[in-house]
């Protein structure tokens, strides 16, 4: 067996009674890009730090290439980072804030020059070298953030939410920029943060952090099409959930009942150990076909409409059921049975039970 | 906005004078010494019958002035250092440090603000008296340095807080060690904080009158203490020229403070 090239072997963090950070494992391959998501107080920043060093875990171990970080400090791991806050040194220029780390290192002047403007190419801010970092945007300054972490070639690069103090442009923009840098570079990237399409689109694999626990490592196709437990569910992608009854669960399928009489059949059951028999079905709204009619040929699940919205290449759609809970559709603009939709319109849902879950 | 000042109409004239007869208020007495300690006339009149420039030169003639005026510096220089130094290390403690009793150990920093300055000069120097330290420099130094340390430490705890702890993480994970950390960064990153800290402290042992009184010897004298000293036995012209150039030292101190906050607010 090989040894992995980063192993987060099951952390754990308390401060003081508080536990932080429970049981956290995950092995990360060289060249990977990794996303911690989930909301504040999940333990992916915990968890970040405690890469960085700036945190001891209580428990648990992180090796890489099979040696132990936990016993080197900070300024030994040779680790670089990008934080949330702007951290360029405020009273050097552009330049030296990247010569820092080399200078650090003792490099010669001939190496530290050259090296400075090879970053500064790559993150796109040549003759930038003598600015000082207040004169610069919030997305300059952590594109010179980047470089700084970047130009002693770390194995890993952490990044905290680099870009949340961006406005979404300019995040756009970046997160195009460190896609672009992380193939260049082939460096490991950890990166942490609670937006979900950030997430999406940056990334290899998922963390999907909450109460302190990893919930789900994949793809983002793979955290969408198959989710976990319902919190990923409900982070990841838009979802529609209904309370359900369980009436028959057998070999990872259960069969439910909507609402008293509305029963389906053969769906992919998850168990997160809540009340026995009641549930939550999770509809993904573009997986769900709409009705004008009482269908024939198969059983659609009654509803009124509440709200239609054009969004552009699609419309969303807001319906009641019977019971009184909603659920969102989003059709694509066009579809047969949009026109002239309206407010207090009947309507008819479907879908594929196979594409539906259960979490008990 | 409700008071606009350029809706004010005739109360805009008021407000005017009102802050002029403050002004002259605070900076006519200064402006008096100032032109007294150029008048000809023995007795302080005013306006002076001539001009002269007669008690600078006695000024600069007269040894004991010039021991005093020097004693003073080194005082205030050996101060400014210290508390320089350690309101630094104290700030650290009371702006990075997770402990119990923090509050109150900053409130009890400030104390020496606060309390009066005739009681500790008292209370130092009947403790002195037992040390054997009354008239000496260390005297001096230790008492100037307890009224100036507050100055320092609510200077540099202020450029501490304003300070972000992740830019001195952030050249941690660039290889600096901890201590290096903070020399190459998070220092510089406060030198405004540290210039103030450094002058306030030092103007603080300058001006310094009460706790001098009580520290003084008849062969060590701070310029304070000799103006004083000075004054209680003759009126002479002198005095108002000694005052003249402390003040003109506190005018080229403040000027200081002003232009490096300024320097270095500006990229």
């Amino acid at each position: 067996m090989t040894v992995p090239f980063l192993k987060i072997d099951g952390i754990r963090k308390e401060y003081g009674p508080v536990v932080a950070v429970e049981d956290v494992n995950l092995t990360i391959e060289r060249g990977e890009l990794v996303t911690f998501l989930g909301p504040s107080g999940s333990g992916k920043s915990t968890t970040l730090y405690i890469l960085a060093g700036f945190e001891k875990p209580t428990l648990g171990d992180i090796r890489l290439n099979g040696q132990t970080l936990l016993s080197t400090p900070s300024h030994q791991r040779n680790i670089g980072m990008v934080f949330q806050r702007y951290t360029l040194f405020p009273h050097l220029s552009v330049g030296d804030n990247i010569a820092f780390p080399l200078k650090v290192r003792r490099k010669s002047k001939a190496d530290v020059t050259e090296r400075v403007r090879e970053m500064l190419k790559l993150v796109r801010l040549e003759g930038y070298e003598d600015r000082k970092p207040a004169m610069m945007s919030g997305g300059q300054q952590q594109r010179v953030a980047l470089a700084r972490a970047l130009a002693y070639d770390p194995p890993i690069l952490l990044m905290d939410e680099p870009l949340s103090a961006l406005d979404k442009k300019l995040r756009d923009e970046l997160q195009h920029e460190i896609r672009r840098i992380h193939h260049e570079t082939d460096v490991t990237i950890l990166y942490v943060t609670h937006d979900q399409e950030e997430a999406l689109r940056l990334s290899d694999r998922i963390a999907v952090f909450s109460k302190g626990r990893i919930d789900q490592v994949g793809t983002g196709p793979e955290l969408y099409a198959d989710p976990a437990t319902r919190f990923v569910a409900e982070f990841v992608g838009d979802s529609d959930f209904l309370s359900c009854r369980v009436t028959h669960s057998q070999g990872g399928r259960a069969n439910v009942v909507l609402g008293g009489d509305f029963a389906v059949e053969g769906v992919p059951l998850h168990d997160e150990r809540g009340t026995p028999g009641e549930g939550a079905l999770l509809l993904r709204p573009e997986r769900i076909d709409l009705s004008r009619s009482e269908p024939t040929g198969w059983r659609g699940l009654p509803v009124r409409v509440d709200d239609v919205t054009f969004l552009g290449s699609n419309v969303h759609v807001i319906a009641q059921t019977g019971w009184g809970e909603t659920v969102s559709v989003r059709l694509p603009f066009g579809h047969e049975h949009i026109s002239g939709l309206s407010r207090g319109d009947e309507a008819w849902l479907r879908f594929d039970p196979n594409e539906a879950h259960v979490f008990v | 906005m409700l008071l606009d000042f350029d809706r004010l109409g005739w109360w805009r004239w008021a407000l005017g004078g009102f802050t002029a007869a403050v002004a002259a208020f605070l900076l006519l007495p200064i402006v008096f010494i100032a032109a007294l300690s150029f008048g000809s006339s023995q007795w302080l009149i005013f306006p002076p019958p001539s001009w002269t420039t007669r008690w600078y030169s006695e000024l600069f003639a007269d040894q004991r002035w010039l021991d005093a005026a020097l004693n003073s510096l080194k005082i205030g220089l050996v101060v400014t250092v210290l508390s320089v130094v350690i309101g630094l290390a104290a700030s650290f403690a009371l702006v990075r440090g997770r402990f119990r009793g923090r509050e109150t150990l900053k409130a009890l920093f400030l104390t020496p603000m606060i309390l009066p300055v005739v009681v500790l000069a008292v209370a130092l120097y009947a403790f002195f008296l037992r040390l054997g330290i009354n008239g000496t420099m260390t005297g001096f130094v230790i008492a100037h340095l307890l009224v100036a340390l507050p100055f320092s430490i609510l200077a540099l705890t202020t450029a501490l807080e304003g300070f972000d702890k992740s830019i001195e993480d952030a050249a941690i994970l660039c290889g600096a060690s901890p201590f290096e950390a903070k020399m190459r960064v998070t220092l510089p990153g406060i030198s405004a904080g540290l210039f103030s800290a450094a002058i306030f402290s030092f103007l603080t042992s300058w001006d310094e009158v009460v706790l001098a009184i009580f520290m003084a010897s008849p062969t060590l004298q701070t310029l304070p203490v000799r103006i004083w000293s000075t004054l209680r036995q003759d009126l002479t012209p002198v005095v108002a020229s000694v005052s003249t150039l402390l003040v003109l030292v506190t005018i080229v101190l403040m000027l200081l403070v002003a232009l490096i906050r300024k320097g270095l607010s500006k990229p």
